[in-house]
């Protein structure tokens, strides 16, 4: 990996809460461009790291730098002009239309003019196909639909990394194979870095460069490769049993 | 020991034989307990649980099982589980924290939340100075909209309840000072009480009930949803965004709705001193008389310290709502009742103020 053309570096991260540490000594980097995926099972810490990335927790120990800034309380409010975070259930704001949704971060970072604004965040809604819902208040909408709506507020800003959490989360195949084609398509037509936290095989196998894959009986980084790589050459049993779904001969 | 015979493995007929056990503990060291699962045609969860607890019994007291069991149907259920696993497993006396543990826990509780509280007063107090240098960053949209929910559609039920007040207060008093032919100046009574410390008081209560409860519940909605990771991570403090125009609409919906209780409590009191054949004349004279601009100023002062409490107080448990299936109820609950205790404290130090200063 280039160092000069990684986007996310996390260095001897020790993950966790206050007097709680989930995983210890975290090593990845991220590369401009790809979609990389945080992967391991229910409470692994996958979510713990990812909140350490977009500066919700404040790091316990070691470094993380996003887009070239190191991760503390001085540059966070920097780090987070550029990234954006679909959370798992979309967390769109209720007492706002799907429109408005997309339409907040303009409206509060951006002097640009109410028409452009609106323009500007139906581009956004037409880019995940829900231009025709923007009237519409997010509890009309489905879960993929709001899943697809974050993405889209998500955006807006034109963030250089997109974070997503469980984004197949609750979701049927087809939907969740929609929303692996629009994540692809964007990072081919705008260029952006996806982290994805997920536990989805399928979804990793169609849309993920890269991934790490963490366990939480070792509180640690287990495995670090391309997906295929991992299934088919990995020495560690616990990898191969989860690309395996459970068989542990990895056959 | 008499054996034990398992008819059927359906859980009510298994729920009778659990008493059994107490039998087993009183088997001594070597003894035998005899189980029949001979009529049985197969098992049941219910029946595989109370096979592991009689195992688990029996080997507490060194005995042992003797089965009669011609299908073969306990050793399945032996392999398939780890009966030794499950020897502290039994339901226990609940474990009582020491006195001194408690007490700690207790105090560390408190000083967590003082904490937590100072920090979301400095972060609002702060937001605040922001908003007076910066006043286009303020909500005024959101604001509007909290100002409608707390003081517009909470009009109705505060002029009800401050025209029972007025009915109430000058019924009770009437009587009394009918005694000695001065009802007149119930109007004077009621004029005092409302605009100095029953309008005020009462209006607080009804908007913690309505309003705070209501902050508490929507934020801590929105922060159960991540909603708030989702302000946290595009760069907008939630306290700007969510408790700003909620704190300062319930400021300015306490004084609105005080007026309107005030003026439903002297329309209640002019009924009743009207029954009682006081001319209406007289009684609105009373009451302008006795309503000095200090006295209605102080008591429109005071609700609006009410409605800043009530809002801060609800919007601050609404942050701190935790993640769990009764965490927005135990926030709506807290912002009541932190609410109406703050309203209580805070009349208390102004009625000791106020006779300081002799007003």
């Amino acid at each position: 990996m280039d160092a000069a053309d990684s986007i996310i570096s996390v260095e001897h991260l020790d993950a966790g809460y206050p007097g709680v540490t989930v995983l210890s000594d975290v090593n990845f980097t991220v590369s401009r461009g790809e979609v990389f995926a945080l992967l391991g099972g229910s409470g692994c810490g996958k979510s713990t790291i990812m909140k350490h990335l977009i500066g919700l927790n404040p790091v316990p120990a070691g470094k993380i730098t996003v887009a070239g800034l190191e991760m503390n309380r001085a540059n966070r409010d920097r780090i987070l002009r550029k990234i954006g975070v679909m959370y798992q259930s979309g967390a769109l704001f209720g007492s706002m239309s799907v429109l408005e949704n997309v339409m907040l971060p303009l409206e509060e970072f951006t002097r640009l003019p109410p028409a452009a604004r609106r323009t500007l965040a139906l581009m956004q809604l037409e880019l995940v196909g829900l231009r025709d819902a923007a009237e519409k208040m997010p509890a009309d909408l489905s879960g993929g639909m709001k899943k697809r709506v974050a993405i889209a507020r998500a955006l807006a800003l034109e963030p250089e990394i997109l974070f997503l959490d469980e984004p197949s989360a609750g979701l049927d195949p087809l939907t969740s194979s929609a929303l692996d084609d629009l994540i692809l398509r964007l990072r081919d037509t705008r260029g952006v870095t996806f982290v994805v936290v997920t536990h989805e095989l399928p979804s990793i196998f169609k849309i993920a460069d890269r991934c790490a894959m963490f366990d939480r009986a070792r509180h640690a980084m287990v495995a670090l490769g391309r997906p295929s790589e991992l299934r088919d050459g990995s020495a560690d049993p616990f990898v191969r049993k989860f690309f395996n779904r459970g068989d542990s001969n990895g056959s | 020991m008499k054996p034990i015979a398992v008819k059927a493995a359906d859980a009510d007929s298994i729920a009778r034989l659990w008493g059994e056990l107490r039998r087993v503990d009183r088997l001594r060291a070597g003894e035998a307990v005899m189980l029949d699962v001979s009529a049985l045609g197969g098992t049941t969860a219910a029946f595989e649980a109370f096979f592991l607890a009689l195992d688990r019994h029996a080997a507490a007291r060194a005995a042992h099982i003797e089965a009669i069991d011609p299908k073969g149907l306990l050793a399945p259920i032996r392999a398939r589980y780890d009966f030794a696993a499950y020897d502290g497993a039994a339901p226990t006396a609940r474990k009582h924290r020491p006195f001194l543990v408690a007490v700690g826990q207790g105090v560390c509780d408190w000083c967590t939340s003082a904490r937590a509280n100072c920090a979301f007063l400095g972060e609002t107090f702060a937001n605040s100075l922001s908003m007076l240098v910066h006043p286009r960053r303020f909500r005024f949209r959101d604001a509007a909209l909290a100002f409608e929910r707390a003081g517009f559609d909470g009009l109705p039920i505060t002029a009800m309840i401050g025209f029972l007040l007025g009915l109430i207060l000058a019924f009770e008093s009437a009587a009394s000072l009918r005694m000695f032919g001065v009802e007149v100046y119930v109007a004077d009574l009621i004029a005092i009480g409302l605009f100095r410390e029953l309008g005020p008081l009462v209006t607080a209560i009804i908007l913690a009930g309505r309003s705070g409860s209501a902050f508490a519940a929507e934020i801590g909605t929105m922060k159960v949803d991540e909603e708030l990771d989702a302000l946290t991570t595009f760069g907008l403090p939630p306290v700007r965004f969510l408790v700003m125009p909620r704190v300062v609409a319930a400021t300015l919906a306490m004084p609105f709705l005080t007026i309107f209780a005030e003026l439903a409590g002297l329309v209640g009191g002019s009924i009743v001193l009207q029954l009682m054949n006081v001319p209406a004349v007289v009684y609105w004279r009373h009451v302008i008389s006795a309503s000095t601009v200090f006295t209605v100023s102080l008591g429109l002062g005071k609700s609006a310290l009410f409605g800043l409490l009530v809002g801060l107080i609800g919007c601050s448990a609404g942050m701190r709502t935790r993640n769990t299936a009764d965490g927005v109820g135990v926030a709506a609950t807290a912002a009541v009742v932190g609410g109406i205790v703050a309203i209580a404290v805070a009349d208390g130090i102004l009625a000791v103020v106020c006779h300081l200063l002799g007003v």
